[in-house]
């Protein structure tokens, strides 16, 4: 409620505009105080009485420094700045205050000073104040609330980024950073499979293609060039940003560089390639000191003299042959141990390929007395793949089947070609595989082998492997009734 | 048919093995016989007897230890010895064929003329 001291005409038209103007001044959520030349309080609104717990006899009429706390109308300079509003017509605009009312917790206020004048005098000084506590506070808290985001995404191990629809990118995180060694500067714009590996842009733009199509979240293993030339293999997850109206708006990434898993996955390959060999020890020892012996003898023979020529040149052709024999063997094992470092994919004959694996198991089939039955295809089988994991794929099922048959059996290898993939079936005579193994032989340590004997990894590193090369195995087996494994891939 | 004592029964898959093995033993004078795989060997035995016996550990058709057992059978006194790369000297089944009496002793692939030649004359 208005004082009216200041008002001198009643005619009805005052009157009415009186009642628009106490009308508006109820209804703004603004305090309104309306103040003199001498800085006292000449009118009052109820947003003003209602925040300071006031009434109107305890401030109209009262000075400035009677109703607002010492400390602010000295802070703010009040009578200084209504001062100037009445001698030069001076307007005070959007200014903070901070204001603290006994006994009211603490507001944020944005006040301005507007001069009233009347033909030319400034007549009164008008004080609006807008809280704008809860303003403040939220806008805090959002920044706050971006501050926390932000350092979440900073500080995270993983890539994290983000790009527009046509994958450009927006923001680049610390890590993306620190693994590729380019700046957000650097990226910013750019398209994002600029910077994945040259082989791997294609798979990207088809990632982009997908969303633009309006698909869900992708996951895709796509490596990332540094700036030093190399390339970091990466297991991204991207994901559609929506906004508030639901519409993707970008395209989020998280990734996670796999070089640590990479080691580890080559480690694992290593240990099981070297328990597969324990596993052939036996067979390999027999085969080489065969051949040891053969030559030893016959070298005793000459060293010993006195020999028929005819029969000096036998020892020491069968030295030679045993020679080489032995050393086949060991060529062999050296190529199948050696860890593959780099596995490059190449075209490969898989006939060829088998029957060098095969070789190496021969021996192992002769001692537990199985017969080996190979059907070699006459033409070649191209596919294209990674020699050193495919060998270790079906050294592994082809001693498995080896294990299965501890008392003799057959053991038989067949490949062909049909419908665009190549074909390879293992079959033995074995033990078999109960119903309940057949869900489990391809996870992880699963197996049926005495302590010792096995380590369970064989057939889940097989299966990887496979996978790698976009293939399938599959296994038909009943106890008591020997197993087969399928193995398809795709022809080159 | 052959004196009885001095033939000597040679058992290995590997031809040059028994090449080596009666050229030693033929040498020094002993009359030899060779057999290929378990399955020759005991036809052999069914037609003649032996003084001795080298048996490889890995036939086509049975382990050499088995084929021993099996000899042991037919004729307890014979000197049966395993030659093979297969096993080594504290190897448990072959501690256990000696221990049993199934074989004398295990000559190591590659072996010493002189090795095979004590194991028969002493
Ligand atoms: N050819 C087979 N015949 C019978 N069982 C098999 C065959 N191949 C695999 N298995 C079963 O699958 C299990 C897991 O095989 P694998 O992963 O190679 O481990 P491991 O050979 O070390 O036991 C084996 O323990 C065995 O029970
Ligand atoms: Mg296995």
């Amino acid at each position: 409620m208005g004082e009216r001291g200041t008002s001198a005409a009643d005619s009805p038209e005052s009157q009415r505009y009186q009642q628009l103007y106490d009308m508006l001044l109820e209804a703004i959520p603004s305090s309104v105080l309306l103040i003199d030349r001498d800085l006292r309080i000449v009118s009052a609104n109820r947003n003003f009485l209602e925040k300071n717990r006031r009434t109107l006899p305890d401030t109209i009429g009262h000075r400035l420094d009677e109703v607002f706390p010492a400390i602010i109308i000295d802070q703010m300079d009040f009578p200084g700045r209504i001062r100037q509003v009445f001698e030069k017509n001076f307007r005070v605009k959007g200014e903070r205050m901070t204001y603290r009312a006994p006994g009211i917790p603490l507001r944020i206020y944005y006040y301005s000073i507007l001069p009233f004048s009347w033909q030319g005098v400034v007549e009164l000084a008008m004080l609006l104040m807008d809280d704008v506590t809860e303003q403040v506070r939220l806008s805090e808290e959002v920044r706050r609330v971006e501050r926390h985001l932000a350092s979440v995404v900073e500080s995270a191990q993983d890539i994290v980024l983000s790009t527009d629809m046509e994958g450009q990118v927006l923001t680049w995180n610390t890590a993306a950073e620190k693994l590729s060694g380019f700046t957000l500067y650097a990226v910013r714009g750019h398209n994002f499979s600029d910077f994945c590996a040259g082989d791997d842009q294609g798979e990207m733009e088809r990632i982009f293609a997908n969303f633009q199509a309006g698909r869900e979240a992708q996951m895709a293993e796509v490596d990332l060039k540094t700036r030093d030339g190399g390339r970091i293999p990466v297991s991204w997850i991207f994901s559609p940003m929506k906004d508030h109206l639901g519409q993707t708006a970008g395209i989020v990434a998280v990734g996670r560089d796999l070089t640590e898993r990479r080691k580890f996955e080559a480690q694992l390959l290593q240990t099981q390639k070297l328990a597969a060999l324990g596993v052939m020890a036996g067979g390999i020892a027999h085969e080489i000191r065969n051949p040891l012996a053969v030559c030893s003898s016959a070298a005793q023979f000459i060293m010993a003299g006195d020999l028929d020529p005819q029969f000096q040149k036998e020892c020491a052709e069968k030295i030679h042959a045993g020679i080489l024999r032995a050393s086949m063997i060991i060529e062999n094992l050296l190529r199948f141990a050696r860890p593959s470092v780099k596995p490059d994919i190449k075209e490969l004959n898989l006939t060829t390929l088998l029957e060098e694996t095969l070789s190496l198991v021969t021996n192992q089939a002769r001692i537990d007395k199985i017969v080996l039955q190979a059907q070699w295809p006459r033409e070649p089988i191209m596919i294209s793949g990674m020699e050193g994991l495919l060998q270790q794929a079906f050294m592994n099922l082809l001693l498995n089947a080896i294990k299965a048959m501890p008392d003799g059996g057959g053991l038989g290898v067949a490949l062909g070609q049909a419908d665009g993939e190549a074909w390879v079936r293992i079959s033995d005579t074995g033990q078999g595989i109960a119903p309940r193994d057949l869900d489990n032989i391809f996870d992880p340590f699963y197996t049926t082998a005495p302590v010792g004997q096995g380590t369970g990894l064989g057939l889940s590193i097989c299966y990887s492997i496979i996978k790698q090369h976009f293939g399938t195995i599959t296994v038909e087996s009943g106890a008591g009734q020997g197993s087969t494994f399928t193995v398809r891939l795709p022809l080159l | 048919m052959t004196q009885r004592n001095n033939v000597i029964l040679i058992v290995d898959d590997e031809p040059d093995m028994c090449w080596a093995l009666e050229y030693i033993l033929n040498k020094r004078g002993y009359v030899t016989c060779k057999a290929l795989s378990a399955q020759e060997a005991l036809e052999l035995m069914a037609q003649q007897q032996f003084a001795c016996a080298f048996l490889d550990a890995k036939l086509p058709d049975m382990d050499g230890l088995e084929l021993g057992r099996l000899i042991r059978e037919r004729a307890p006194d014979m000197r049966i010895l395993m030659v093979s790369g297969y096993f080594y000297r504290d190897d448990v089944s072959i501690q256990e064929a000696i221990a049993r009496g199934v074989i004398i002793d295990l000559i190591s692939k590659p072996f010493l003329q002189a090795e095979i030649l004590r194991v028969l004359e002493t």
